[in-house]
């Protein structure tokens, strides 16, 4: 018990290590590298989605394509992808960079599948009146559909923050000293103390992870998408889509009678 | 074999090569092993932990939510360091030496994290399932005369499990892309297989390369099958939604 206090009192070293003299380490890493990487995997993320639902087949298939081969790798094998690849093609990257890129392409597909689930969530007859006012394809979208989807898609984009910034947990393989690492360093050190590093490890992550899924909790309660208690399992089955398959695979499945 | 003006020369030997090949058939297994062991405890884990949930005894229903809210609130990568580095030393003292000269001990731990990690996911996706049953269906088991437990085994469960399909689904196969986590704490699976190649040979390409292919075929081949069971149970699905109209 006093180690854990002892280690409870040494918490400005789990969260940001040695800071203004040193490197940044800790609990401050994992979330600089998870607002990072959900920052960039937004930008690809839209692209991507967008272009899933686009109206040209080769846009569409080669949008999905993408998308359905990331959400089906593990990250770890992602995050060794870059590692390995990225030296290959001449572009030697300091290591964050490397986990920043290597999480963003994880985040850009899964954000890209809750974009286009947002979007096709707008009712039809919007894309439809605006373009019976005489909007272009883009103007419709930019104007009328992207702002009511974003609406829609705000609970999904936290709740992925959360599973994202769990994630960033994984990049310590590759010898980012994030609060993991910290923990692991910690208890290596002290072999004595390692149940209170662990312990100081799990809160880090805990008080983030709950502030995140109480925010994403409340968001829904106020936007009333989707009540949290009067969840309808047969939006469940919308999960389909969410499945990494090819849109074309699914289509022999489902339509086959 | 050059392209594209790398410094690499692909080599599609190594892959085939002994001990290697080796070494990627007993991590090929042993991720099917893990992946399909912790699919089976977690489910049995989180179905109870659902029905801990729903019950109406605090007693029952607010450790389940403790349970719940750790385990979600944790990356899953800390409760496999912790079955591995922490729990051991929990344990009194004789069980202590035997698991740490166990040797297979880092498999075991790895089935135990996953199952923690994904037992409570799991548990939150049959509880929405549960929670989605008729009031109807329930008074009518209660009408023929079923006790509570019959209730849940013949009535409550078989529909849950139904509507749930998709979302325990992707769970799963969440659950087999995380398998390759076991390699933080060294279970010799198939990623840390292709490590061990790259660490003895420095080509670690090729391996990464057909691991991969593995690790989205074999996502794509459950993600087919659990459309199928779908498919095949969906006659139920609809009956269940126009009698809940």
């Amino acid at each position: 018990m006093e180690f854990l206090l002892e280690q409870l009192a040494n918490w400005q070293f789990y969260l940001i290590g040695a800071y203004p003299k040193g490197a940044l380490t800790g609990l401050v890493l994992n979330i600089v590298l998870a607002v990072l990487s959900i920052v960039i995997g937004l930008f690809f993320g839209i692209i991507f989605g967008l272009g899933r639902i686009s109206c040209r087949r080769y846009i569409r298939h080669s949008c999905g394509l993408c998308v359905d081969v990331v959400r089906s790798t593990p990250l770890l094998m992602i995050i060794f992808w870059f590692y390995f690849f990225l030296p290959v093609v001449g572009a030697r990257l300091p290591l964050f960079w490397c986990a920043v890129i290597s999480l963003s392409v994880y985040a850009a597909a899964y954000q890209a599948e809750i974009v286009r689930a947002g979007v096709l969530a707008v009712p039809m007859g919007q894309m439809e009146a605006s373009l019976s006012t005489g909007m272009t394809r883009l103007q419709a979208l930019i104007s009328v559909i992207l702002p009511q989807a974003f609406k829609l898609m705000l609970p999904s984009f936290v709740s992925f923050f959360n599973s994202l910034f769990k994630s960033t947990s994984t990049v310590y393989i590759i010898g980012i000293v994030d609060l993991t690492r910290t923990g692991i360093i910690i208890s290596q050190l002290k072999p004595n103390r390692i149940f209170a590093a662990y312990i100081c490890m799990a809160i880090g992550f805990w008080v983030v992870c709950y502030a995140l899924s109480l925010a994403a909790r409340i968001l829904e309660k106020k936007l009333g998408i989707l009540d949290y208690e009067s969840y309808k399992p047969e939006i469940c089955r919308e999960d389909l889509v969410l499945l990494p398959l090819p849109k074309t695979v699914k289509r022999f499945l489902v339509s086959r009678k | 074999m050059k392209f594209l003006n790398l410094r690499y020369e692909f080599d599609w030997g190594i892959p085939f090569r002994e001990p290697f090949l080796g070494w990627l058939i007993t991590g090929v297994k042993l991720t099917l092993l893990i992946a399909a062991v912790t699919a089976v405890t977690s489910l049995l884990l989180g179905t109870l932990i659902a029905i801990m949930r729903v019950s109406r005894f605090k007693l029952l229903n607010i450790p389940a939510k403790i349970y719940v809210e750790t385990v979600r609130n944790i990356p899953g990568l800390f409760w496999l360091l912790f079955f591995y580095f922490v729990f051991p030393q929990l344990l009194p003292f004789g069980l202590t030496d035997v698991l740490n000269q166990y040797s297979h001990y880092s498999i075991i731990a790895g089935i135990l994290g996953l199952t923690v990690d994904n037992s409570a996911y799991v548990s939150d996706i049959v509880r929405t399932g549960i929670i989605g049953i008729p009031r109807g269906h329930i008074e009518a088991a209660v009408s023929t005369g079923l006790n509570r437990i019959q209730q849940v085994r013949y009535v409550i469960l078989p529909e849950a499990f139904r509507t749930i399909l998709p979302p325990l689904g992707t769970r799963m196969i969440h659950n087999f892309k995380n398998s390759s986590l076991c390699m933080a704490i060294a279970t010799p699976e198939l990623t840390w297989a292709t490590q061990q190649v790259e660490s003895i040979t420095f080509r670690g390409l090729e391996v990464t390369f057909l691991a991969t292919i593995f690790y989205i075929g074999l996502s794509m081949i459950m993600a087919m099958m659990i459309i199928r069971l779908e498919r095949r149970w969906k006659i139920e699905i609809t009956s269940i939604t126009s009698m809940r109209e």
